[in-house]
């Protein structure tokens, strides 16, 4: 998963720096998000023992 | 001044953009030399920081081309918040699970604050800074300097640094990760040396 967030990251960079269309940019961007929420759940497994 | 302050926001994107290579790079080399292996959510948190300064680039690069517009810019400001946000969710979990009174932290500190304590504080700061663009928005829409001239090569090379920075995390990625879906929660070493 990590390996594939890091690689989108890096399409969305590259296609930013060459203009690439602007729909493209941003659905691979709102698409990694939604993957980095998703690796986020995948590791938080518990909730904190913490009383404020 | 007016005349100049479009000049001046274009100018402080890019010191964002090379603020935040300098601090993914600083992690790196932490990694590298140090031997400092990232957790997962030091990972996402590296992540979160590409995420958020993808918006400035994107601003400088429509700037450099003359294609950036009122909408654009704040639409881009709003993703680099975003981003930004998304990040300070990580470091806060990260620093609430180190919170307890006698817990030693994950990794080495740096100037008295752990990594994620830094990067809480980095991701506050850029949400600051973007909330001030957005207010300076009506009066100051990024101008590039001229084409081919040395403040136009000079953020070029600023950009370019950033994708190298991205690309070499792409590259060590697959060196940590190996042929696992996810990153264990304590690394130990490289999993695609066996590790």
């Amino acid at each position: 998963m990590d390996i594939i967030i890091l690689f989108l990251l890096f399409f969305i960079a590259l296609a930013m720096w060459r203009g690439a269309p602007r729909w493209l940019v941003l659905t691979c961007w709102f698409g990694t998000l939604l993957l980095m929420i998703g690796l986020f759940r995948f590791h938080v497994t518990s909730s904190l023992g913490l009383s404020f | 001044m007016k005349a100049m302050l479009p000049r001046l926001v274009f100018w402080c994107i890019n010191l964002w953009i090379v603020a935040y290579t300098a601090v993914i790079g600083i992690s790196l080399l932490l990694q590298f030399v140090g031997g400092e292996l990232p957790c997962p959510l030091c990972m996402l948190q590296r992540y979160a920081m590409i995420l958020s300064t993808l918006g400035a680039v994107w601003i400088i690069r429509q700037a450099q081309r003359g294609v950036l517009t009122w909408d654009r810019y704040v639409q881009d400001l709003g993703l680099a918040t975003l981003g930004a946000f998304l990040g300070a969710v990580f470091a806060s979990r990260q620093i609430m699970l180190h919170i307890l009174p006698g817990d030693q932290g994950y990794g080495g500190a740096v100037l008295g604050l752990h990594l994620y304590s830094w990067a809480f504080v980095t991701f506050c700061v850029v949400i600051l800074f973007t909330a001030l663009l957005g207010i300076m928005a009506p009066a100051a829409l990024p101008e590039a300097p001229d084409k081919n001239s040395m403040g136009d090569r000079l953020s070029s090379v600023i950009g370019l640094a950033f994708l190298a920075i991205v690309a070499i995390n792409a590259v060590m990625i697959v060196f940590l990760e190996g042929f696992n879906w996810v990153l264990p929660d304590n690394p130990t070493g490289y999993a695609l040396f066996g590790h």
